[in-house]
């Protein structure tokens, strides 16, 4: 079942009021490298809620998240080192090229459903991957482009850190009232059943192609801030292997829930982070995890927890019963 | 441009279709009945051929060593595909295909460390074993024997499938499980069963066309990656789970390849992205492949 | 939903305007404590071979140098990170080492798309980094930073060294083919052949360029397409695992009738054993027989007992590295930054690899280039070279002129 508005009520904003509490305090407690990492997982965090639009809410599996993501990069890297651009200018521009484009890829891909959509999603973000990577005149190919540099008073990691916040949280609060509008109610409706939807006279494909836009909106703006973070961009950020991290996160935390790609993206990054201190056999640590959480854990660990209170919400109403 | 030059491309171009039909056969097999794409197919064709060096290094006779090696990594790669097919992917038949994805993922990364554990990050080489090492000639051109080998290998493999799948009972069954599934089960027959075998067969195609790679070129870390994406591009290119159309996929990208590369060898990869994209555009299920229901 | 917006801005605001900078702040030397080096590495791919033998010769200096009682009197700590040749991950592991472990220099990467990640932030935390293995010139010329030193010979200067040894060896030659690998080394060490050629032989045509792509399995198609040409020679840039496919693929075709130059080091001879095709030329960087010196062959003893192996170059240019940190520090008498570099400049260096310095300009290690003609010899289980020719990095270094020509386009002040 869907978490509407009219459930959360006082109950659920105080623990989310906590939350942001904390965040908004962590520059104090929290060491710079791994504020660093609390960067990543927010900014990662925002790509795997953009990919959840369409998986948890629409039903369709995207594999080319990352190429807007990106290709938003590239035009803010672009933007600031060949023209000197300025800073927030180059940031809209990014999430408006990362839209543009997902608008011309979305056509295609809403005329499909199941793996074909993936497959095609795929093929397409490959596709702009190789022209990145061999356009090296005019992107910088394998190189990359480095010496992206925000404005001054966000150069330090903790101002930064701010803007990060800022821009995760109003994103996350405009995807939240996306997916609770009648938009998104459609957009459920029709990963429930799109005949059904059909029938209502609905156009099946242009919601689709809306909300694949959106998607790539948030997702090249994950990536427009990202790159002035870590000074530079290369094209491995358009590679389907980045794609798979919030298909990842999305199962891992519960694409049924709306902050479960969040729960799973930050256990993600912060377990990557950790292992990688002492190890570099994270891959055989990250496949395990991802099978211990798919047997034990069916629907991502969120997903899990909810359907756990609630049958425990119907057994405790079943004892009240006479 | 000559004639006989173009047909060495061309040639050049079967011998990459046979190696990519030898591989992509598997996944479609597996694809067809299981309806799994199977992600770890690209690991265990890596695992299959860094066993058969070692088997090969082991059994001292460098030519007849290559063989055995190769079949002997290719039954190991066999009861893998049993382990991972029973203990893994059966529990997974009742859930969503984003998570059987998610798990043949997880098996890949797994594996990956396997390799990295057992082999460390060293690349790796295997002579070519006779009676293959030279080369005939074909229009004053040379051209090496092992391709041939590796042609031969392909069309024995589809000599041996269509075999499998056109003219035996279990061939029947897979047919019909990949149109019924739920029919083929009430008619009385084992669907489990059935489906670790069709597995298995994938992991054994998987480990035997490593093997074969292994004097062909050079066996590496990441070549399970590479090598599953261009499994993707032959089977949406040629159907998902039809033969013929595995066959015809592996010959448009082997030839696009061989093409692409004597006329503008920047773009060549990018041609096969294209293609894939145009055939999903216009017919998602593939050349060869049926819409699903 | 816009009050929302408001508040939530003037809270974040708030915090932000609230909270003191926590900028990038160099490291403050503290004396007796051990000096941490902190060796990045890609652990993926064709670099997780690299780097662990690059590690294997980091090792031992380091073991050297503590057993001699350290550099001045403090021990050396050996701290390594992996960045699975990702960016992001490069990044992060970087700010791993600088904020969390707090290294005092770096050693590293294996790959020249890494490096260049990391470059631009270690130089902003003010750190020094010297690479052992990736030899983009990117990162000495292009993206020059005072914060690099580098001791592998460039892309463009181990092409001009190569394409001299080729041209040499066959002076007649006037039609060329080339082959490396579609990426950045690839096209570095191709465009700086071409100039070299040119210049060397001023008629000189390029008739095919094949471009296959890092990793690529099966070369046949290139093959036939340059043998199709009928070049008189052909000069490539491949190397490693694809190296040892390509030449497995190209016998057959009889393609070693044509004079051919490829990074035929250590790891692709041992790989190849019997199939490394005697009589064509090879280039590299400095493994064990390139250059028998009696510091050399010390080394490879001490090697051989530690490793059961022959030291590539990957072992020796690590090595090289970490003794001309030691060299530089000592120099400086102190592990503070910006004296290091200030001393690495122009510092005299003897290392495995002979006598070479750090040239003040662009921080670029006048490091040779060697060349050979692979052969076989009876002391090894493998083939090696004959007519050996080290080149002094002096001879083959990107000219100042042309240097500060770059930097005008790329926007480097120096």
């Amino acid at each position: 079942m869907w978490e509407t508005p009219n459930r959360i009520g006082m109950k659920k904003g105080w623990w989310l009021g906590l939350l942001v509490l904390l965040f908004l305090f962590a520059p104090l407690g929290v060491s710079e490298f791994y504020l660093t990492v609390l960067c990543e997982a927010l900014v990662m965090s925002l790509l795997a809620l953009s990919f959840n639009l369409l998986f948890g809410y629409m039903g369709q599996l995207s594999f080319g998240q990352a190429a807007f993501y990106g290709l938003a990069g590239y035009t803010v890297a672009m933007l600031i080192t060949k023209i000197h651009f300025n800073f927030w200018l180059s940031l809209m521009a990014g999430v408006l090229m990362a839209s543009l484009v997902g608008l011309i890829i979305g056509y295609f891909c809403v005329r499909l459903r199941g793996i074909y959509f993936a497959v095609l999603t795929l093929a397409f973000g490959q596709l702009l991957f190789v022209i990145i990577y061999k356009w090296h005149d005019f992107t910088g190919g394998d190189d990359g482009i480095q010496g992206v540099f925000p404005p001054d008073f966000l150069k330090s990691p903790t101002h930064y850190y701010y803007f990060i916040l800022f821009v995760f949280i109003a994103s996350t609060y405009l995807l939240w009232r996306i997916v609770n509008s009648p938009f998104g109610q459609t957009l459920k409706s029709m990963r429930e059943n799109s005949e059904r939807t059909e029938f209502l006279g609905i156009n099946i494909a242009r919601y689709q192609l809306i909300a694949f836009v959106i998607a790539a909106g948030f997702a090249g703006l994950a990536g427009a801030i990202w790159v002035p973070f870590y000074r530079s961009v290369a094209p491995f950020y358009l590679m389907w292997i980045k794609s798979g991290e919030p298909v990842m996160a999305a199962i891992l935390g519960g694409p049924n829930i709306f902050l479960g790609p969040v729960l799973g993206m930050f256990i993600m990054t912060f377990v990557h982070a950790w292992v990688l201190g002492f190890t570099y056999f994270w891959p055989v640590i990250m496949g395990s995890l991802i099978l211990t959480i798919i047997f034990l854990l069916p629907g991502g660990i969120l997903g899990f927890a909810q359907e756990k209170m609630k049958q425990r919400r119907e057994r405790s109403n079943l004892k009240e019963t006479p | 441009m000559s004639l006989d030059v173009l047909f060495n491309q061309f040639m050049s171009g079967i011998a990459r279709a046979a190696m990519l039909f030898l591989v992509a056969s598997g996944l479609s097999l597996t694809f067809g009945v299981l309806r799994i794409l199977n992600f770890a197919h690209g690991s265990l064709y890596m695992l299959g051929a860094f066993l058969s060096y070692t088997l090969w290094k082991s059994l001292l006779t460098p030519s007849l060593g290559f063989y055995l090696a190769a079949i002997l990594a290719a039954i190991i790669m066999a009861l893998f595909g049993i382990i991972i097919e029973f203990f893994l992917l059966r529990r997974l038949y009742a859930r969503g295909w984003p998570e059987q994805l998610l798990a043949t993922y997880a098996i890949v990364l797994i594996i990956t460390d396997i390799v990295k554990y057992g082999w460390g990050g060293e690349f790796l080489s295997i002579p070519r074993p006779k009676p293959f090492t030279g080369a005939v000639f074909l229009f004053g051109f040379p051209f090496p024997s092992y391709n041939f080998f590796i042609i031969l290998l392909g069309l024995g493999l589809v000599i041996f499938l269509w075999w499998l799948v056109y003219r035996t009972r279990l061939g029947d069954i897979i047919r019909a499980a990949a149109h019924d599934r739920e029919m083929v089960s009430a008619l009385g027959i084992p669907i489990p069963r059935l489906f670790t075998w069709i597995f298995v067969l994938g992991a054994l195609i998987a480990g035997l066309s490593g093997a074969v790679t292994a004097p062909f070129g050079s066996v590496a870390l990441g070549m399970d990656i590479e090598i599953i994406v261009e499994c993707f591009a032959v089977v949406v290119i040629g159907g998902m789970g039809s033969l013929p159309g595995t066959l015809l996929g592996s010959f448009i990208v082997g030839e696009v390849y061989a093409f692409g590369i004597m006329f503008k060898p920047e773009l060549a990869l990018a041609f096969i992205f294209m293609v894939m994209a145009v055939v999903l555009i216009i017919r998602p299920w593939g050349i060869f492949g049926k819409p699903e229901r | 939903m816009r009050k929302f917006i408001f508040l939530l801005g003037m809270v974040v605001l708030g915090s932000f305007l609230l909270t003191p900078e926590v900028g990038a702040q160099a490291k403050k030397p503290t004396p007796k404590e051990p000096i941490k080096i902190g060796s990045i590495c890609d652990f993926a791919g064709p670099c997780y071979m690299y780097c662990e033998t690059g590690l294997n010769g980091l090792r031992i200096a380091i073991e050297e140098i503590n057993a001699k009682g350290g550099i001045l009197g403090r021990k050396l700590d050996l701290i390594v990170r992996d960045t699975e040749m990702k960016v992001d991950v490069a990044v992060r592991e970087l700010k791993d080492l600088i904020l969390r472990e707090k290294v005092d220099f770096l050693i590293g990467p294996c790959s020249s798309g890494t490096g260049l990640a990391m470059q631009v932030v270690h130089s902003e935390y003010k750190v020094l980094r010297i690479s052992a293995i990736a030899n983009t010139e990117a990162m000495t010329v292009d993206k020059f930073s005072p914060y690099f030193v580098q001791v592998v010979p460039n892309t463009y200067m181990e092409a001009t060294a190569n394409t001299r040894y080729l041209h040499k060896k066959v002076p007649n030659a006037k039609k060329f083919c080339t082959i490396a690998p579609d990426y950045e080394f690839g096209r570095r060490e191709e465009a700086a052949f071409a100039d070299e050629i040119k210049r060397l032989v001023p008629d000189a045509e390029i008739l095919y360029q094949a471009w296959p792509k890092p990793g690529e399995k099966d070369f046949t198609a290139f093959i036939t397409a340059i043998m199709a040409k009928k070049p008189d020679a052909v000069h490539s840039s491949l190397f490693g695992g694809d190296l040892v496919a390509f030449t497995k693929q190209a016998a057959p075709y009889g393609f070693f009738n044509i004079p051919f130059i490829a990074l035929y080091d250590l790891p692709v001879l041992m790989a190849l054993g019997p199939d490394a095709p005697e009589g064509t030329f090879g280039f590299g960087r400095g493994c064990f027989f390139m250059d028998p010196n009696p510091k050399m062959m010390a080394f490879v003893d001490k090697f051989k007992k530690v490793r059961g192996t022959y030291p590539d170059a990957w072992a020796v240019q690590n090595y090289d590295a970490m003794y001309l940190l030691k060299a530089a520090i000592e120099k400086a008498k102190t592990t503070e930054t910006e004296a290091v570099i200030k001393a690495i400049e122009g510092i005299p260096f003897e290392g495995l690899r002979g006598k070479f310095t750090i040239r003040p300009l662009d921080h670029m290690g006048t490091v040779p280039c060697y060349q050979g003609t692979i052969a076989k010899d009876p002391n090894y289980p493998f083939k090696i070279w004959k007519d050996i020719v080290r080149v002094p990095g002096e001879e083959v270094i990107r000219p100042e002129q042309s240097v500060r020509e770059i930097w005008k386009k790329t926007g480097v002040v120096r």
